[in-house]
């Protein structure tokens, strides 16, 4: 073997250090790379809309730096894929864009990391858009320990669609498009068409199978998951066992297709599609007047709407999910980045159904005039379109409502809900306890 | 001149050095860091020592996925290999035709994770599913498959053994390389085909079957595109993986993520010891 001189061990080791400080060097220059220098009335707005969407996005945020003549400028970054994967890579590389999308269960977990801006200030002594002008149900989901992160620009409750050539067939009363009816009417009605058939088909009165949110039937009986308080776990209330109770009753009672059959049609909503269910539980949004328009004729048939059924506290309350644009933190406080976020949510408005603003339910016609016979439902749903009291932990205590509840239950009706409602009950209490 | 010619040749590799050393050798510190911290991938992190390590160990979702996955690949692994060679045996003859079959069988390797996942979706249908409509001909009751959890893992054995093919071109190569001679000896003392399978095939495939058995084990270890998209009741479908992906970004737990990716690693590092050290006692070498 060679014996290494001293004279070679120091080239050896100039060599390992030149290639050190190279790779440093070349590190430093990818790290610098993401960090582009722009403009400061330069704005970047991070959207998961693509394509059709994506193209109307555009021509929103073209209009408003059109009308904002020059006094700032937003850019579209559209990542249409692995949205929060991106989004949180992001925000760990400093890169974090000034504008973007969240939905309303991620807000409060975003704002406890310290990557989203307080509004609050701005937001409550704004002269164009105050916490005040939206609906209580949806401004609530942009407010986590008393602060506003975010300005909510979409809500898309949940109504009940339902096939009203159905209801005639089987001599079934329609529910009424703004009026009360309770979650046992529900069932009852329910019980008219499960196990019947139409059209050559075996049909059933709704479909389930993890659709709607777990919080539908948990509402459903008085309870909730989360107190308002954002701190009391009260999901072992009998008033949240009851609510699930109603869900038991449609497994036990085969008024919804076996969970493992649902896929089989593809997404739930083709069971409402198909004429194999009279009744869908399906957001505001959702375009079954256009599928159905577009239908052959002898498919066709007409859609009848109703709000939720009342929930034994007195409200119809609806799941309403809403997502918010919030600003980065990096931006708290800088007033020209605040007047963009606030011309571009206005704008946002006139896009999407439904606007979640008081007083615009007219924009709901104007951007889909096919909703024209929804409206009284949409007008009444919207006086009871809420979302869950969101807290950081709720990933986790969702991952366990969803598997270990909702799924164990659509599994198995003979499913001990209520032991495994305790049981969620004392982890999510101890998540809370060890918030950081 | 010596000394010159080696230093160009350092100055050719130098891109790769700086390529290894930034985006393997640094990242792998860091992660040693990370999965020492306490980090939701905002902020800074902090360091919390072997927290993490001792966490994880007291997770049922962890040791639950990790029971999934050894599962998994305790059966995939063997039946891939055996499926694998087997589709190898029969394509390795030049019969007319055995073009095709090569790129039938081959297909599996270059097709996306994801549209073979959605596939099987449909194929593993309770109801209008391709395996329990051929099922239902024969008047067999077809199980849940994904649905049920006590055939979750049946179901994922099944894509496994489709994907089978994937090995195909080493074994292919392999059977290649076997000396026509050894089978001409083996007739003329008699030996029927089971016997040439048995006696000179298969030991001499040996050392590919090493090779595709150590890949097998790591990848049975990191499943995850299949089992991100199709899940499976009960959480059967929750591979290692998965669960590391589902902490990290899901639940932000980027240092106890790191700290189940460093636990991953050691487990197929022992593994692939292990069955490095099995090598003398099964594997034929010159």
């Amino acid at each position: 073997m060679r014996k290494i001189t001293g004279k070679r061990m120091s080239a050896i080791m100039r060599r390992l250090v030149s290639l050190g400080l190279a790779a440093v060097l070349f590190a430093t220059l990818l790290t610098g790379c993401g960090k582009g220098s722009k403009d400061k009335n330069t704005f970047t707005f991070a959207t998961w809309a693509a394509g059709t969407e994506l193209q109307e996005f555009q021509a929103i945020i073209d209009k408003v730096n059109e009308e904002a003549n020059g006094e700032f400028k937003i850019e579209v970054l559209s990542i249409p894929s692995d949205y929060y994967v991106k989004i949180s890579t992001k925000i760990a590389a400093k890169t974090c864009p000034d504008f973007f999308w969240l939905t309303q269960e991620l807000i409060s977990k975003y704002a406890q990391m310290g990557a989203l801006a307080d509004l609050t200030e701005q937001f409550q002594n704004s002269e164009n858009l105050t916490p005040d002008m939206y609906y209580e149900g949806v401004i609530s989901s942009a407010r986590y320990a008393g602060s506003y992160w975010g300005l909510p620009w979409i809500a898309n409750p949940i109504i009940v669609y339902y096939n009203k050539d159905m209801f005639d067939e089987f001599n079934v009363p329609y529910p009424a498009a703004d009026d009360d009816w309770t979650w046992e009417e529900f069932l009852d009605i329910c019980r008219e068409f499960s196990g019947k058939e139409y059209r050559g088909n075996k049909v059933y009165g709704t479909v389930i199978d993890g659709w709607p949110n777990i919080e539908t039937f948990i509402w459903a009986g008085g309870g909730d998951i989360i107190a308002p308080d954002g701190e009391t776990i009260i999901l072992n209330s009998p008033e949240a066992k009851k609510g699930m109770g109603y869900l038991q009753t449609i497994v036990s009672e085969g008024l919804s297709p076996r969970y493992a059959e649902v896929a089989s049609l593809g997404d739930n909503n083709v069971w409402y599609e198909k004429q194999r269910v009279a009744m869908y539980f399906g957001g505001m949004q959702d375009n079954f007047e256009k599928k159905v328009a577009e239908m052959d004729e002898s498919e066709r048939f007409e859609i009848g709407y109703a709000p939720m059924p009342v929930c034994d506290d007195g409200g119809a309350w609806s799941f309403d999910w809403t997502a918010s644009t919030v600003m980065a933190k990096s931006l708290e406080g800088d007033e020209l980045a605040y007047k963009a976020l606030e011309a571009v949510t206005q704008a946002f408005f006139e896009w999407k159904i439904a606007p979640p603003v008081k007083g615009s339910l007219e924009n709901v016609v104007k951007i889909n005039p096919q909703k024209e016979a929804a409206m009284d439902t949409i007008a009444y749903t919207m006086d009871y379109a809420r979302s869950a009291y969101y807290i950081p932990e709720w990933s986790d205590i969702n991952d366990k409502l969803w598997y270990n509840l909702y799924v164990s239950l659509l599994n198995d009706a003979e499913f001990d809900y209520e032991g495994k409602m305790d049981e969620i009950q004392t982890y999510s209490e101890g998540l809370v306890k060890d918030r950081k | 001149m010596r000394e010159k010619r080696q230093r160009a040749g350092f100055y050719f590799v130098l891109p790769w050095l700086i390529g290894l050393c930034v985006f393997t050798a640094l990242p792998m510190l860091a992660a040693v860091y990370i999965g020492m911290t306490d980090w939701d991938i905002v902020g800074n992190a902090s360091f919390v020592g072997f927290d993490n390590y001792i966490k994880l160990f007291q997770e049922e979702a962890f040791v639950r996925s990790l029971w999934v996955t050894i599962r998994y690949a305790v059966l995939a692994v063997p039946l891939i290999i055996a499926t694998s060679l087997a589709i190898a045996v029969l394509v390795s003859r030049n019969n007319r035709g055995v073009g095709v079959f090569r790129v039938i069988y081959y297909m599996p390797a270059i097709v996306s994770g994801v549209a073979v996942a959605i596939v099987f979706k449909w194929i593993l249908d309770p109801s209008y599913g391709l395996l329990n409509g051929v099922l239902s001909f024969f008047h067999i009751q077809g199980p849940d498959w994904l649905y049920d959890p006590a055939w979750v893992l049946p179901s994922y054995l099944i894509m496994a053994v489709w994907g089978a093919g994937g090995g195909l071109l080493t074994y292919l190569a392999a059977l290649k390389d076997i000396p026509e001679d050894l089978y001409g000896a083996a007739m003329i003392d008699g030996a029927n085909t089971f016997q040439k399978v048995r006696y000179i095939t298969v030991p001499l495939m040996t050392p590919i079957i090493f090779y595709n058995l150590v890949l097998g084990i790591i990848g049975a270890f990191r499943k995850f595109t299949d089992a991100y998209v199709l899940g499976g009741a009960g959480k059967e479908g929750n591979f290692y993986m998965v669960y590391l992906y589902e902490e990290a970004f899901g639940h932000y737990r980027m240092g106890y993520a790191t700290a189940l990716a460093w636990v991953l690693f050691v487990i197929i590092l022992l593994l692939t010891f292990v069955v490095n050290w099995t090598k003398k006692y099964w594997v034929y070498s010159e």
